[in-house]
């Protein structure tokens, strides 16, 4: 009996929302409630259907509650699963009447069937009605002792089920040692298996407010416990198989020898014919080789590791449904970003096929663009160019922006600026502008191809562009170069009687710059345009257009040539441009792979957290370094796991709310990334001299920085604070200091440069470490490797018992620290701010 | 944890829901409405299979004209998700036979409901496999009204089963004639340059099996793969016999092989379990013999007119033939008329011209040769986008990767006959070649 066609939810005169079949129903099934007639069963199958189907697709049959529970007296068990469905479904919102189910449960609780028995219990667990857990406690009690193997994996899950109704009764009744005996006795693997889930549930929402809980969420992964389910993993079924593995992931093997026995217990898992396994496995041995502590021992194994993984997952992305080869592709994109050499020979794996859906070629673009070298560009390159050429726009684009990543990447870039600047031939609008944006990233960094580029872009109107893109690009050009283009000014004098026409703010203030630099290369030529495009800036509607304007007006009546030195300094190569993600979030989203983190590419917290963010993520970061493991492993993940729950409580209520309205909270994200986010890209602006949309946000730090004068941050703007004296001697447990960072705010966050002495002395964390402690500032915890460091410091005042806790992250490559500062009393942080950068400043002089 | 599903619903293409079971009360009940108005009403459909609205993230698959939703709020793990969709639709198939779409769903949509609730408890996974599962939910479940006490189905049985130590069988199985069925299906990947570069090339092949055995039997499996046979020389200690050995990439297997065994021993011992299966699945990139060569010249003769020419040229032994083989030429949309002509069998236009070989034997050739009339367009600059040309085709008896099989032994205690089947058989894959 199929549903009723689902437009019937939609009210409409002839159906008005089903309510009168509702009370149809109600009257038929009270007709065969008290019938003991033959057949009788299968008309109530029927009215069953009915129901069933309705609810299915939102009626609310509710109403007939009473009627469904009169007729689930039946021995036949279809008739009993429909009606357990329903039950299930409606007995939250019904609690009175959920009462009249119990007794019909519980008696089949003790049926001679194992099936029915099963089945009842599992209902009865799935009710969900607060008041009536003590009736739940016996049946799931003398369900765990069921000597049917079926009943007793359904009274594990039930337990689970009990303590989300009821933490309390649950533990009072102590649920919990029932399952740990099970677990480690029962013969049967999915009792086993459940039995772990439930345990893993429940002690990790139980570890935040319980010192046992802790303890037994530690248990479950102490060595011979580990040993006990990887020895017997193949006696389980795939998904219980999948479950083992994530708990072996989080075990810390106690030597060398301890990790290559799991990896040779686990081999033969690469092979499994399920993808899900596979993955897990992998992710095992990619934990392990990470916690070995021998470096050269190290490098050798993730070598030898990635060797053997590869071709399992080569297989898994091209076999399955293209969804299941995205989430492969994906973890694939993780994996090749830390080490690209693995699929460096294997490219052509990544070659686009024609019916592919977009998001599977789309992370394949980015395949190719991350294993381009030396020895594979060509090929690629020349691939990519073929899906310049592809019908889908979208991909076209992605496949343009791919050569240009490589191209920036690489040091023979010849080939591939001849294939850009053929691209510009190739007269599509999509592609000239995608072009022009990469030609002029690839001249910020490699100036020495201007004059091959500047010849082709010459050629092109600035009246076939319209993305707004493309169009500051070629206005940077046109700027940058215009004693190259012999008619640069009189194309950009154009631009600029269209001033009124042109919509986007970030052409007008780079056409504003544009002017100014070719005013001071081409002086006669440009003074009319620039005349007009300052009194059109200045009398622009738009704040940045206005100020830029303005400024470069004033600059320029100061004295010309400061306004060259200002505006059009010497150009200079960009090295590298920013990263999107701080390598810090990349490893956090490496630690959670094989999870929605890698297909989102951002850890959990930022879209699991939302209250519980702040406080939480630093004392996950500091667990990540910490040198005592045993604390970060236990209390911090107890925390996310509250946090999460907590969450989730939250977010249903609050989409109940705002049902309709987009509501993807991940926006309201404001990390503490954020501001050297912006601080680093403001760097990357400042070089490069096309700066345009951020003005208005940064700090007069970075203000120097952009002008390029050549400043230091010396004249800083606030009177310097009282120097700060620290106490030589100061002393803090790693635990105190880890509960302080999680409670403190960040007072501060700033960004330093290190000079190049220090960076040259910091071959190892420890010599920072002890040139802090000359100054009174003590490590706590120190990781990572080069290029990026990272330590957590803590001082105290001299005089009172005011700590100050700083984490600090240095990049070797790009001579940089960041530094978070939290304090007990914050109106000083400034001051010991300074005090610390003073410190750095001095790492590395003789 | 794996994936703790809070909720699975099937929907149709105009966002109906066919299937709603919730797992978990963590998720609101509005949630399909969520997916509808974020999702299925918007661009994002087709764009990317995860999505993540509010605080929960949708897994979503179409599958013919059924969208599959798992919906999760925590950091669920996604290729066990969408792994679970796969083998979910898979159990279903099998027990509606064959096909699995809207109206399946709607025929079947108790059993549905009652499979939902084995296979998976509180979000987390159960068990998934049919063999067991058929055990004890069957349509049949239906009691005739009269015997209102159960006591004719062995149900315990069934369920001791489901964790047996040999989980895929069940015992006591007999059959008057004792039969295995093997197949090597192999699917060639091939995209080629319009100059005739092979730019890519790789063979997936699937072992499946079908038995019908008593007892419990004992299965040997030998390929002519070069792993198998190194090992095999090694330990009679005597050089391999000169032949062609394959690299296989890649292996999986079905979870009835004794892993332990090829890794020591490389061969593939096995307890079949009943009926059909997938034993192995393997990846081959090296030593590919194509099956068809395709030679494409496109010319655009000024902006109304092309001339196509395709030679198709088959490549295996000319005592074998390929069977419903289609080379799908691509044309521009704007095309008026075309004309053409086929050395064998024959072709049509619809958006594509498709020229199609019922049996197309070994080591023949054949042209297709056509003239194009197009609309002219004004002002169009566009040139056209030449998509590849398509193949589709299946050739029995032969292996593109060169796979045999050596032997295919059956052991049981009771020491019966078998008669054993193999077969063969190469289809296209995603057969592309540039023009």
């Amino acid at each position: 009996m199929p549903p009723p066609a689902a437009s019937s939810r939609y009210p409409s005169p002839s159906q008005p929302s089903g309510k009168s079949e509702v009370t149809d129903l109600k009257s038929q099934l009270r007709q065969l409630a008290g019938s003991r007639a033959p057949g009788v069963d299968d008309s109530k199958r029927d009215l069953f259907k009915k129901v069933i189907s309705y609810m299915t697709i939102g009626i609310d049959v509710s109403s007939v509650f009473g009627e469904m529970v009169m007729c689930s007296a039946t021995s036949d068990i279809v008739l009993k699963k429909m009606c357990y469905l329903y039950v299930g479904n409606y007995a939250k919102g019904n609690p009175d009447l959920s009462l009249l189910t119990i007794n019909f449960l519980q008696r089949d609780c003790k049926d001679e069937d194992p099936m029915i028995r099963g089945l009842a219990l599992r209902s009865l667990c799935s009710l969900r009605v607060p008041n009536l857990v003590e009736y739940l406690l016996g049946p799931l009690g003398s369900g765990l002792k069921d000597n049917n193997s079926y009943v007793r994996t359904i009274a594990v899950t039930g337990v689970l089920k009990l303590y989300h109704i009821s933490a309390s009764t649950c533990i009072d009744a102590e649920f919990p040692a029932t399952l740990k005996s099970l677990m480690l006795h029962d013969s049967d693997a999915q009792v086993v298996a459940n039995c772990l889930a439930a345990l893993q549930e429940i002690w990790s929402l139980e570890a935040s407010h319980s010192e046992e809980a802790c303890r037994e969420k530690e248990s479950l992964l102490s060595k011979p416990l580990i040993y006990y389910f990887l020895n017997r993993i193949k006696e389980f079924n795939e998904w219980a198989q999948c479950l083992i593995l994530e708990l072996a992931v989080k075990y810390v093997p106690s030597d060398s020898n301890d990790i290559f026995d799991i990896m040779n217990l686990l081999e033969d898992r690469l092979q499994h014919a399920n993808g899900a396994v596979v993955l897990a496995t992998v992710k095992v041995f990619l934990q392990l080789t990470l916690s070995m502590t021998d470096v050269h021992q190290q490098v050798c194994a993730i070598v030898s590791v990635y060797e053997r993984i590869k071709s399992p997952l080569l297989t898994l992305v091209s076999s399955g449904s293209p969804e299941q080869s995205y989430a492969i592709l994906s973890h694939l994109h993780l994996l090749v970003v830390r080490a690209p050499f693995i699929f460096a020979s294997d490219y052509k794996h990544f070659y686009c096929q024609y019916n592919e859906p977009s998001y599977v070629k789309k992370l394949k673009l980015e395949m190719l663009t991350a294993i381009a070298n030396e020895s594979n560009t060509y090929e690629i390159v020349t691939e990519l160019c073929e899906y310049a050429a592809n019908v889908d726009i979208e991909i076209a684009r992605e496949s343009i922006r791919a050569v240009g990543k490589i191209a920036l990447q690489q040091y023979d870039v010849n080939a591939i600026v001849d294939r850009l600047l053929q691209f510009l031939e190739m007269e599509k609008d999509y592609v000239t502008a995608e072009t022009l944006v990469l030609v002029k990233d690839l001249l910020r960094k490699h100036p020495q191809w201007s004059h091959d580029c500047i010849s082709v872009v010459g050629g092109i109107s600035s009246k076939n562009i319209q993305e707004p893109k493309a169009k500051a690009a070629l206005i940077w050009m046109l700027g940058e170069y215009a004693q190259d283009m012999s008619d640069a000014p009189y194309i950009l004098e154009n631009l600029i009687e269209n001033w009124e026409e042109e919509h986007s703010a970030e052409v007008r203030l780079h056409l504003l710059t544009a002017a100014m630099k070719c005013f001071f290369k081409r002086a006669p030529e440009t003074q009319k345009a620039l005349g007009i495009a300052l009194a059109a800036g200045i009398a622009d509607f738009h704040q940045d257009v206005h100020d830029r304007a303005l400024f470069y007006y004033r600059v320029l009546q100061y004295d010309v040539h400061v306004a060259e030195s200002v505006v059009s300094p010497p150009q200079q190569a960009v090295s590298a441009f920013a990263d999107t993600q701080s390598s810090e979030i990349k490893d956090r989203i490496f630690d959670e792979f094989n999870s929605l983190s890698v297909i989102y590419q951002k850890p959990s917290y930022m879209f699991t957290d939302k209250e519980h963010r702040g406080p939480f993520e630093f004392s996950e970061e500091l667990g990540s370094t910490s040198i005592t493991p045993e604390v970060s492993s236990d209390i911090v993940p107890a925390q996310q796991f509250e946090a999460n729950d907590k969450d989730l409580l939250l977010s249903t209520d609050e989409k109940d709310d705002n049902k309709g309205l987009s509501s993807n909270n991940c926006s309201a994200y404001t990390a503490p990334y954020e501001s050297s986010n912006i601080s680093s890209q403001m760097q990357e602006l400042a070089i490069s001299g096309p700066a345009a949309s951020a003005t208005t946000t940064q700090s007069s730090f970075d203000f120097d920085d952009l002008l390029g004068l050549g400043l230091s941050a010396a004249p800083a703007p606030t009177p310097s604070p009282p120097l700060l004296k620290l106490n030589p001697r100061a002393s803090l447990d790693p635990r105190a200091f880890q509960q302080k960072w999680r409670q403190l705010p960040i007072s501060l966050t700033q960004e330093y440069s290190v000079n190049p002495q220090g960076i040259a002395a910091l071959t190892v964390p420890q010599s920072l470490i002890k040139h802090m402690q000359s100054h009174s500032i003590h490590c706590i915890a120190s990781g990572g490797q080069s290029p990026n460091f990272k330590f957590f410091f803590f001082a105290q005042k001299e005089a009172e018992p005011s700590d100050y806790l700083t984490e600090c992250i240095i990049n070797s490559s790009s001579a940089k620290a960041q530094i978070k500062v939290k304090a007990d009393d914050q109106s000083t942080s400034q001051a010991f701010a300074t005090v610390f950068e003073t410190a750095l400043s001095k790492f590395g002089m003789p | 944890m794996p994936v703790a599903a809070s909720a699975i619903y099937f929907l149709n293409l105009r966002g109906d829901v066919l299937i709603n079971r919730t797992y978990r009360d963590d998720v609101g009940g509005n949630m399909v409405d969520a997916f509808r108005t974020h999702i299925m009403q918007t661009k994002e459909l087709g764009n990317c299979p995860v999505r993540q609205i509010g605080g929960c993230s949708f897994v979503y698959m179409r599958i013919s004209n059924v969208y599959i939703v798992i919906v999760v709020s925590s950091n669920a793990n996604v290729a066990c998700g969408f792994k679970f969709v796969v083998e979910a639709v898979a159990l279903f198939k099998s027990y509606f036979g064959g096909a699995f779409d809207e109206d399946a769903i709607k025929n079947n949509f108790v059993l549905i409901y009652e499979l939902l609730d084995e296979i998976m408890d509180f979000g987390y996974p159960q068990n998934l496999s049919p063999e067991i599962l058929k055990l004890y939910i069957t349509q049949e479940g239906v009691r005739s009204p009269f015997s209102s006490k159960p006591k004719d189905k062995p149900v315990p049985n069934a369920t001791l089963q489901v964790t047996g130590a040999v989980g895929w069988r069940r015992e006591g199985l007999s059959y008057k004639k004792n039969e295995v069925f093997l197949d090597i299906v192999e699917s060639v990947n091939l995209l080629m340059s319009s100059k005739g570069n092979v730019l890519r090339c790789d063979v997936t092949g699937k072992v499946l099996m079908k038995c019908f055995l008593s007892g419990m039997p004992d299965l040997k499996l030998g390929l002519n793969d070069k792993l198998g046979l190194e090992k095999e020389s090694e330990m009679k200690s005597r050089p391999a016999k000169s032949g062609k050995t394959i690299e296989l990439d890649d292996v999986t297997f079905h979870q009835c092989v004794n892993l332990t065994r090829f890794n020591s021993e490389k061969t593939v011992s096995f307890v079949p379990p009943d009926g059909e299966f997938e034993l192995m699945k393997y990846r081959i990139t090296e030593g590919v013999n194509l099956p068809f060569r395709v030679l494409p010249t496109i010319k655009e003769l000024g902006r109304t007119r092309m001339e196509v020419n395709v030679k198709v040229k088959s490549v295996f032994g000319a005592k074998m033939f390929a069977l419903g083989v289609v080379v799908k030429i691509p044309v521009p949309k704007q095309t008026a008329k075309t004309n053409f002509q086929v050395t064998t069998g024959r072709a049509k236009y619809n958006p594509s011209i498709d020229c199609l070989d019922k049996k197309f034997p070994g080591q023949t050739e054949s042209t297709l040769s056509a003239e194009i009339e197009l609309i002219s367009t004004m002002g169009e600059k566009k040139s056209w986008t030449r998509p590849p040309i398509q193949m589709e085709f299946q050739v029995p008896m032969f292996t593109a990767s060169g796979l045999r099989v050596r032997f295919l032994k059956v052991w049981e205690k009771s020491g019966y006959n078998t008669v054993e089947w193999v077969r063969y058989i190469t289809k296209a894959g995603s057969y592309e070649i540039r023009c």
